[in-house]
């Protein structure tokens, strides 16, 4: 039996147990002994599902013995973020407040995943509620970045990059809001995708705000990414937010037989047209714009054509988001009342206002924060001030974006102004830890697809490179980003 | 921290808030919070920098104008099973004064 079958990437497990190099079973055993012997050092899962996957990987070798058809995610060990329902197995959102939940149903995109096969092996740490930048606001403790073992991972999904880069699963399952994706791909040297607005179902996704967050996909590779897109993209009736996958290109016409029904990664790239958005980079450490230099020179040299542009509506960003962001969260956290789901807590004797009190002071500091600013924005006489200021704020992003769609095919710049830092560094300055956000939030506001891929290391810390394109131009980021990895060797797999 | 100026939330406005959403905050949470909130706050002013018109707001990129056929449906409550606080068909909840 071949070793380490646990470094594969989903593309090569699928293709392995479909082609029996490899049985689920000897892949699945190998997955969990892996989980077991490093997540103690970095803290990616809340909980890992040994009697599910196991299950589920024999029913597959099964099949597979008798001829039948399986899907294109055949054994694929994936990890699921832990504000996303599976049934029957316990959903925290890494809360005391959800401690006891256990789902009914299972999200939409986790009904996708099991339809073509894929393989749930856990529930992976986030900040509470999915509102963070870091992972260090989970009741469970941080999650560890396995390039070193003092600094952060990223937020809010960071169970879900690093279980990725420290290969305790393939690929994982995050959601991004305003970076949730992004930053922990980044910090942790793996690909990150935030999909455009309405394109992945939001179903069984614990609401935080939901104008601005999706649900996305985290891998090694670009393929990877683009595999598990195939599988859990498209249109949903259990959310009528969700649109149709068909890319709007803004001067053609597609003819129907050339519309696309699946992503792929090859590499089919055209003369790209790259935007190089000044702000972000001069807004970010020398360090991290050296990176991205070397990456605009490695473009140039490939024929792209690499033009500086300026995003002048950046600056109210980061105020519009968090304004926005806070209000949602502020009205979608009433519901937790501890009646209907939480945490064992009887309400006999109690009076209706105390015991909601009590129960809702088990919130983190982060959320409760939140709530307050939340409710601060959309009360009575500060609702002009900040509330429809921010959405109008959020119109002008959207408007400015599009015109530069116009022009070029892709914008790029840093995933993160700043490279990985300490655990505990930001913890007693929450604007400082808003403020890393800066690079991301736009692609949230805008509604616009945006993914970040590994450039390279500095002081031997991550580096991400951001792409961002029209809406429902996924494929256009799949082209330029496989383009680069072909071009570029990073490292995605830490030693640990 | 109270060098700064005036202060744009107070603690009494903190509490309130709080009561709104139902958070009773503790008097180490509030001591905590304001600085915290307010340097927050002061930092959304960045929105008054833009010079904005009525009619700029965002819509939804979709129709949303779908609604199912107006039919009885059964409700499954199976899914319910598993709640917590049940009792005979009930769910318990904390007493209203």
């Amino acid at each position: 039996m071949p070793n380490h079958l646990y470094r594969l990437t989903a593309n090569e497990v699928a293709h392995g147990i479909k082609n029996r190099e490899f049985s689920a079973q000897e892949y699945i055993s190998q997955i969990l002994e892996r989980i077991e012997k490093v997540d103690n050092k970095i803290n990616a899962f809340i909980v890992v599902d040994k009697q599910g996957a196991m299950e589920k990987a024999r029913s597959i070798d099964k099949r597979l013995h008798e001829g039948d058809y399986v899907g294109d995610l055949v054994g694929v060990a994936v990890g699921i973020k832990d504000n996303i329902c599976i049934k029957e197995l316990k959903t925290t959102c890494a809360s005391k407040i959800l401690e006891g939940y256990i789902p009914p149903y299972d999200a939409s995109v986790i009904k996708r995943l099991k339809e073509k096969d894929a393989i749930v092996v856990g529930k992976l740490n986030l900040d509470e509620f999915a509102m963070g930048s870091t992972t260090e606001f989970s009741k469970y403790g941080p999650t560890r970045n396995p390039w070193n073992l003092d600094y952060v991972a990223g937020g809010s999904s960071g169970g879900s990059a690093a279980s990725v880069a420290a290969s305790e699963c393939a690929v994982s399952l995050g959601s991004d809001t305003g970076g949730s994706i992004r930053c922990p791909s980044s910090f942790c040297s793996v690909v990150g995708l935030k999909p455009t607005y309405g394109c992945i179902s939001r179903s069984g996704l614990i609401s935080y705000s939901n104008s601005l967050e999706q649900i996305g996909p985290l891998g090694k590779t670009v393929l990877d990414v683009v595999m598990v897109m195939n599988a859990i993209a498209g249109i949903d009736e259990n959310d009528q937010t969700t649109r149709p996958m068909t890319p709007t290109l803004p001067s053609e016409d597609i003819p129907t037989s050339n519309r696309l029904s699946k992503y792929t990664a090859n590499q089919n790239k055209r003369n790209i047209d790259i935007g190089l958005v000044k702000e972000l980079i001069e807004g970010a450490d020398p360090v991290v714009s050296k990176c991205i230099y070397s990456a605009v020179d490695l473009f140039e040299s490939s024929d792209c054509k690499c033009e500086e542009t300026s995003m002048k509506s950046i600056q109210y960003a980061l105020a519009s988001y968090y304004t926005i962001a806070t209000a949602e969260a502020s009205s979608n956290l009433a519901r937790y009342d501890n009646i209907r789901y939480g945490f064992d807590y009887n309400p006999e004797g109690y009076e209706w206002n105390t015991y909601f009190s009590n129960v809702r002071n088990n919130f983190g500091d982060e959320v409760k924060r939140r709530i307050i600013i939340g409710s601060y924005v959309l009360s009575a006489g500060y609702y002009g001030k900040y509330y429809l200021k921010a959405h109008m704020a959020r119109e002008r992003i959207r408007q400015e974006i599009k015109s530069l769609f116009e022009k070029f095919d892709v914008l790029i710049g840093p995933t993160m102004p700043i490279l990985p830092f300490k655990i505990g560094e930001k913890l007693d300055d929450p604007l400082k830890m808003y403020q890393i956000d800066i690079d991301t939030v736009i692609a949230n506001l805008a509604g616009i697809p945006a993914i970040s891929i590994p450039i390279g290391f500095s002081n031997s810390l991550p580096v991400g490179l951001q792409i961002m394109a029209d809406e429902m131009c996924e494929q256009t980021l799949f082209d330029v980003a496989s383009f680069f990895e072909k071009i570029v060797d990073i490292r995605r797999s830490a030693d640990i | 921290m109270y060098g700064s100026g005036i202060y744009m939330i107070s603690k009494d406005e903190l509490k309130h808030l709080g009561w709104l959403s139902r958070l009773e905050l503790t008097i180490g949470e509030l001591d905590r919070y304001v600085s915290q909130i307010d340097e927050i706050i002061k930092y959304f002013d960045n929105l008054d920098t833009i010079p904005l018109s009525e009619s700029e707001h965002t819509y939804s990129a979709k129709e949303v104008s779908e609604l199912r056929d107006d039919k009885n449906r059964v409700f499954k409550w199976d899914t319910l099973q598993s709640l917590k606080n049940r009792k005979d068909g009930f769910i318990k909840g904390p007493k209203m004064s």
